[in-house]
């Protein structure tokens, strides 16, 4: 009994340490009875939390398309107009052809950069044939998912790059030894002449 | 009073002794008759709705306030209320409190207001479409497919191998799940969505935490928790134990209602946006994404109260979305028909 240390003790006075020892159990009931303190946090109650949470508002939202459903948030306005959504994305709308990405040319200058350098400079140009991205098309069909929205590739619109791109490199034969004004000047002249 | 609500209007105005000495007039009901009388409909389709509006003396009438003042004696204050008990002392305590669905409760919460539009959708179509798309026939008595084992065995080498518990796979200790058939008792659902904000400005200034948890409060309606950093890391400056994020959780509906609003309001105002990276997910069914600083001021509930937020100080925040589904393909089918719009590599 000696051996055991004060603490456990304390924590468990069992009847396997009152059997083991080799003293009376007469003995030991006066020190069983006393008063034990216990050690280890003992939660005979657990608090019941009221729940914080803030004040939701019934919200009416209106979608662009003009359909309504309610629901239920922090925002105080009865009622939400969204100008940008679902309904007029391409993304979500890919048959839509009026939510394309359309160019607006009024002025023509787009037009006339083109038919003089050619559509090699466009940002959604379409990649050559041997680049990795091209590969990869087949697997992208797979998946269900994100709507392409490429543009598909026009063989007519690649001919005339070709014929513009030529008819560049006569032009730019001629011009050779003229700065830029000049050139642009000749230009003018020669389209005048036309 | 509960009868008092059938009452029209200008009626609910008077004081209760008039109502009750009003004559009670009703048609009597006949269980045998075969027609229903005009009465009878009448009575059925009789909405407060209806009710004419009020003519100028009835206004004049109807003022509650005088009635406040003309009362003789106070109303019973809230002392006189029950009040459940503050603890919960287990179930043999004498001193009970009540369950939570009844409104004293402490921890009641009022609601369901609504049935979210997103959940109604899947109630009605999603759950039923991908059950019946997913559809693999096997013919009846065809004998189960044996699952392969994936724990190693012992090989028996040594004497003490007898017994022992089965090793775990190779590279990891983590047994990955295993995608179990789409059926009637198994269509893939949302959990839960966590929404986490890691906001390590706020070791040097605690307001970026005040700002984070407005954020999350505001488009969560949970009062979200404060998370501490794990790990000493001398680079970041950031040494483990300090408060530097915060994060919540939705369940239910709420979390249905946050869902759709990302499909339907932040997501397409995102600028060039083409989707959710499609390698999303853990293996296991559950998908993540993130939005910056600048997307979050896109959900209507912070847009609405933009000028409170200060412009550097909102921090962006990950989503991620548990589904009960076994694997990420089945999630992502999930949320495909939800309408979020997956793009790139698909790795499962």
């Amino acid at each position: 009994m000696g051996s055991k240390l004060p603490t456990t003790l304390l924590r468990r006075p069992t009847l396997a340490g009152a059997i083991s020892s080799t003293s009376p159990p007469s003995t030991n009931s006066p020190r069983l009875s006393s008063p034990i303190i216990p050690i280890n946090q003992v939660r005979h109650a657990t608090f019941v939390p009221r729940h914080r949470r803030p004040y939701q508002f019934t919200q009416l939202v209106q979608l662009s398309d003009g359909s309504t459903y309610t629901v239920r948030t922090t925002s105080p306005q009865a009622l939400y107009k969204s100008a940008k959504d679902s309904r007029n994305h391409i993304l979500w709308q890919p048959s839509n052809s009026s939510l394309k990405n359309v160019e607006v040319d009024e002025a023509g200058k787009l037009a006339a950069f083109r038919e003089r350098y050619g559509r090699a400079w466009d940002a959604d140009a379409a990649p050559a044939a041997g680049t990795p991205e091209a590969s990869e098309a087949p697997e992208k069909k797979d998946e269900p998912a994100a709507p392409v929205t490429e543009e598909v590739i026009d063989p007519f619109d690649s001919l005339t790059d070709l014929i513009s791109g030529f008819a560049t490199q006569n032009e730019k034969a001629d011009m050779s030894g003229l700065s830029a004004k000049e050139q642009a000047k000749k230009e003018k002249f020669s389209k005048k002449k036309k | 009073m509960a009868s008092l609500r059938g009452l029209s209007r200008p009626v609910r105005g008077l004081p209760l002794s008039q109502i009750s000495r009003q004559p009670y007039c009703c048609s009597i009901r006949c269980a045998s008759s075969s027609q229903p009388s005009a009465a009878e409909l009448k009575d059925l389709e009789d909405s407060g709705l209806r009710a004419p509006p009020l003519n100028e003396d009835e206004k004049k009438d109807f003022r509650p306030w005088k009635r406040q003042v003309d009362r003789k004696f106070g109303l019973p204050s809230g002392r006189y209320s029950y009040h459940p008990p503050k603890f919960d002392r287990g179930p043999l305590h004498p001193v009970q409190s009540p369950p939570s669905s009844d409104p004293t409760a402490r921890d009641y919460v009022p609601g369901p207001f609504n049935l979210p539009r997103l959940r109604q959708t899947y109630l009605s179509t999603v759950a039923s479409d991908i059950m019946t798309l997913t559809y693999l026939h096997t013919p009846p008595g065809t004998p189960d497919k044996e699952a392969s084992q994936r724990l190693r065995e012992w090989d028996g080498s040594s004497p003490y191998h007898k017994n022992r518990p089965l090793r775990a796979p190779r590279g990891s200790p983590v047994l990955p799940l295993r995608e179990r058939d789409i059926n009637f008792t198994n269509i893939p659902e949302i959990k839960e969505i966590s929404i986490a904000s890691y906001v390590p400005a706020a070791l040097q200034d605690m307001d970026h935490l005040l700002v984070a948890r407005t954020m999350l409060l505001a488009i969560t309606g949970t009062t979200p928790e404060i998370t501490k950093t794990k790990a000493d890391v001398a680079q970041w400056r950031i040494r483990s134990g300090e408060k530097a994020g915060v994060k919540t959780t939705i369940y239910g509906n709420a979390a249905y209602e946050f869902l759709d609003r990302c499909i339907n309001i932040v997501f397409p105002r995102i600028k060039d946006w083409k989707g959710i990276k499609a390698s999303t997910g853990d293996s296991s069914g559950n998908l993540a994404w993130g939005f910056t600083p600048e997307n979050m001021r896109l959900f209507p509930e912070i847009e609405v109260n933009a000028s409170v937020y200060p412009p550097k100080m909102l921090p962006g925040c990950r989503v991620f979305v548990k589904t009960s589904a076994t694997s990420d393909r089945q999630a992502r089918l999930l949320l495909q028909a939800m309408g979020v719009p997956f793009h790139g590599q698909v790795r499962d």
